[in-house]
């Protein structure tokens, strides 16, 4: 195996953690919300997965304990902005902080403890391609359920009614509402949704990917995927694309130091970030016209 | 559009955004006096929630809240040196609480607080050591190390405000992505180029010489440090209220297209105040290396600069607000380490009252519209 198979199969593998936030940050974009808090969201949802499979030694059990507090906290953020009229940036980056907080204090006891980290399943067929069924189909579970859910959003998102009400919700709720429809209740169902696939992120990092607990181990990604959402114009393909590049940037710095290169370790661990942010550079110009309107006026701070 | 009609003009707060209870506030914001208790009312019982969330997290790891709640206060108002070290540490928070506050006036949200201390450190420490050298006075090298501080800082935050400006990127996601590159920067220059030899496995950069730190002032726990902050946070209230750039600011976060027809360089202000925010922040940095570190060492800022954001948003970005609400934050920090030896508590269990403490205001705030 070279450098650059194991560097893309660690990079989808990577690249899945930051697929189901953005993905799910897109779905509230797209109802014109912007949610900070998917960092904490993810966070959440590390830890619940990691204490809940470490308590009952399931990692599936894991995945449904990171989905549930990862919307738990969703939920909250939902209620200020929409019930609240709260600032969106504002409140997305406090509940944050106090995940941080709370997830300190209750994961200190989780720091030593061991998970049966979800299964590696080939699958079979797809998995005897050459080269590509090593990459694309050789992962746990979540990666799989990740390539479906890519399609889902998208389908949902442009063939179904509900799609069209989520995203008229995005640029003109009052429009939604003279429909005869709850735009509020449309934007606080799509932040829900959006953290509880966040808190899935959050499970494939901790009993997926590295298999461990650790303080603030989320380290940015959440962040990382709203800056996705943004440079992927709020579509579903490429926040595929988007979500696969930064795993590569992680899987890259990584390799990269398992051979030994000379590069330091440290400014190799800014390479993501370093590639999201010239992503957004190159892309998020392209953003303007397309941006939904009421996610606008949030973004840009006007009302 | 129907909804902000209906509005009062008075900053009020319904209780819910139902619309009978709407009208019954209408008719309370008539009665100014109804409306200050209803507003006094629902603060007190926000924070009041807040508390009882916060004992229920403390009780559940098996500590007693009052007693906890106590530490918290003594620790803050009571112990003795406890004063010193609250405006110790107050220093770099209510810089970068500033460096928040001022591109709010344009309507830019700055998370990058944390960046600009960090790479104003940086900035300071590569001054103190490698260009200024141990025989230079301190009247020279204090300044010379405040000014690349300052230099760096605006720089930095200067990244993220041109990337708004130009290529429309939301500066609130690109100053939290520059904070983890700017922590990386500091973990490799620590790691390598700046580590001191012979050290433990801590990385440390070498000590700064005795003219780089900064002089002690009323006795030798304070420092300069905290008199220079507190002239800073004076000189952003007058710059923002008795400046032209200041009411320029106002304008444009205001209503940006109206600042543009009035001819004002709109593009050149939002740079502009995102720079001196990063100028405040780096300064900060620089002050809290010179007086209180006196090395560089990783994770120095220990989440100051996110501290600093809350406690900007909780001042309402009022430059003698965002001071007062550092002030206390910094307090409830500082009882981190009592917490910990007394309870056995995590040491950030303090971030989560940081953060209810912010909460509460904006779970409250429905409808308010921005203050300026």
């Amino acid at each position: 195996m070279n450098g650059i198979e194991q560097t893309l199969i660690s990079g989808v593998e990577g690249g899945t953690i930051i697929l189901y936030p953005a993905l799910g940050e897109l779905i509230g974009e797209r109802a014109g919300i912007v949610n900070l808090g998917t960092e904490g969201c993810m966070l959440a949802g590390a830890l619940a997965a990691y204490a809940a499979a470490a308590t009952t030694g399931s990692a599936w059990v894991g995945v449904l304990a990171g989905m549930a507090a990862g919307g738990l906290v969703s939920l909250v953020h939902a209620w200020m902005v929409v019930k609240r009229k709260a600032d969106q940036l504002a409140s997305g980056l406090v509940l944050w902080f106090l995940v941080i907080g709370l997830t300190s204090v209750l994961g200190a006891s989780f720091v030593s403890s061991i998970v049966t980290p979800l299964p590696i399943v080939r699958v079979p067929l797809l998995g005897s391609i050459p080269w590509l069924g090593d990459i694309l189909f050789d992962h746990d579970p979540l990666v799989y359920a990740s390539y479906v859910l890519v399609g889902a959003v998208w389908w949902m998102l442009y063939r179904t009614r509900a799609g069209l009400v989520l995203r008229a919700s995005g640029e003109r709720p009052e429009v939604v509402a003279v429909a005869g429809r709850r735009p509020d209740r449309v934007q606080i169902a799509a932040v829900t949704i959006g953290g509880t696939l966040a808190g899935i992120g959050g499970a494939q990092l901790s009993v997926g990917y590295v298999d461990s607990w650790f303080d603030n181990m989320t380290n940015g990604y959440g962040f990382i995927a709203v800056a996705v959402v943004l440079f992927a114009v709020w579509r579903p393909l490429l926040v595929l694309a988007g979500s696969y590049l930064f795993g590569i940037a992680l899987a890259a710095a990584s390799v990269l130091q398992a051979h030994n290169v000379a590069i330091n370790q440290y400014l190799l661990d800014a390479l993501p970030y370093l590639v999201t942010l010239v992503a957004l550079v190159a892309f998020a110009r392209r953003g303007g016209a397309r941006t939904p309107e009421g996610l606008a006026r949030a973004l840009n701070n006007t009302s | 559009m129907s909804e902000a009609l209906s509005l009062p003009t008075a900053p009020v707060d319904p209780p819910t955004p139902t619309p009978a209870r709407r009208s019954l506030a209408t008719i309370a914001s008539g009665l100014a006096n109804a409306s200050v208790w209803t507003r006094l009312g629902l603060a007190l019982g926000a924070y009041a929630v807040c508390l009882g969330l916060f004992s229920l997290v403390v009780w559940s790891q098996g500590a007693n809240p009052t007693g906890v709640i106590t530490t918290i206060f003594n620790s803050a108002l009571v112990d003795n040196g406890s004063i010193d070290q609250i405006l110790l540490r107050a220093v770099p928070i209510v810089l970068a609480a500033l460096a928040v506050s001022v591109p709010a006036r344009a309507g830019l949200v700055n998370v990058g607080g944390e960046g600009g201390l960090i790479i104003g450190a940086i900035a300071a420490t590569g001054t103190a050591l490698y260009i200024v050298g141990p025989g230079v006075s301190s009247v020279v090298a204090l300044p010379l190390m405040a000014l690349a501080g300052i230099a760096a800082g605006a720089l930095w935050s200067a990244i993220a405000a041109v990337l708004r400006v130009f290529v429309n990127a939301n500066e609130a996601v690109t100053t939290l992505l520059l904070n983890f590159i700017a922590n990386d920067i500091l973990l490799y220059l620590l790691y390598q180029p700046w580590k001191a030899p012979g050290g433990t496995g801590q990385p440390q950069s070498k000590p700064l010489s005795a003219n780089t730190t900064l002089p002690h002032i009323f006795g030798n726990t304070l420092n300069l440090g905290v008199i220079i902050a507190l002239v800073a946070a004076l000189g952003v209230y007058l710059l923002l209220t008795r400046t032209s750039w200041g009411f320029a600011l106002r304008v444009v976060g205001g209503n940006q297209r109206a600042a543009s027809r009035a001819g004002l360089p709109v593009k050149r202000l939002m740079i502009s105040s995102m720079a001196v925010g990063g100028g405040l922040a780096g300064l900060g940095g620089m002050l809290y290396l010179a007086g209180t570190q006196l090395q560089l060492l990783p994770g120095g800022t220990a989440t100051f600069g996110y501290i600093a954001f809350l406690a900007a948003f909780l001042g309402r970005h009022n430059p003698l607000g965002v001071t007062l609400a550092a002030l206390l934050f910094s307090a409830i920090a500082i009882s981190a380490p009592g917490l910990q030896l007394n309870y056995g508590l995590d040491g950030n269990v303090v971030d989560i009252l940081l953060a209810l403490a912010v909460a509460a205001p904006l779970a409250i705030s429905a409808s308010r519209k921005k203050a300026f």
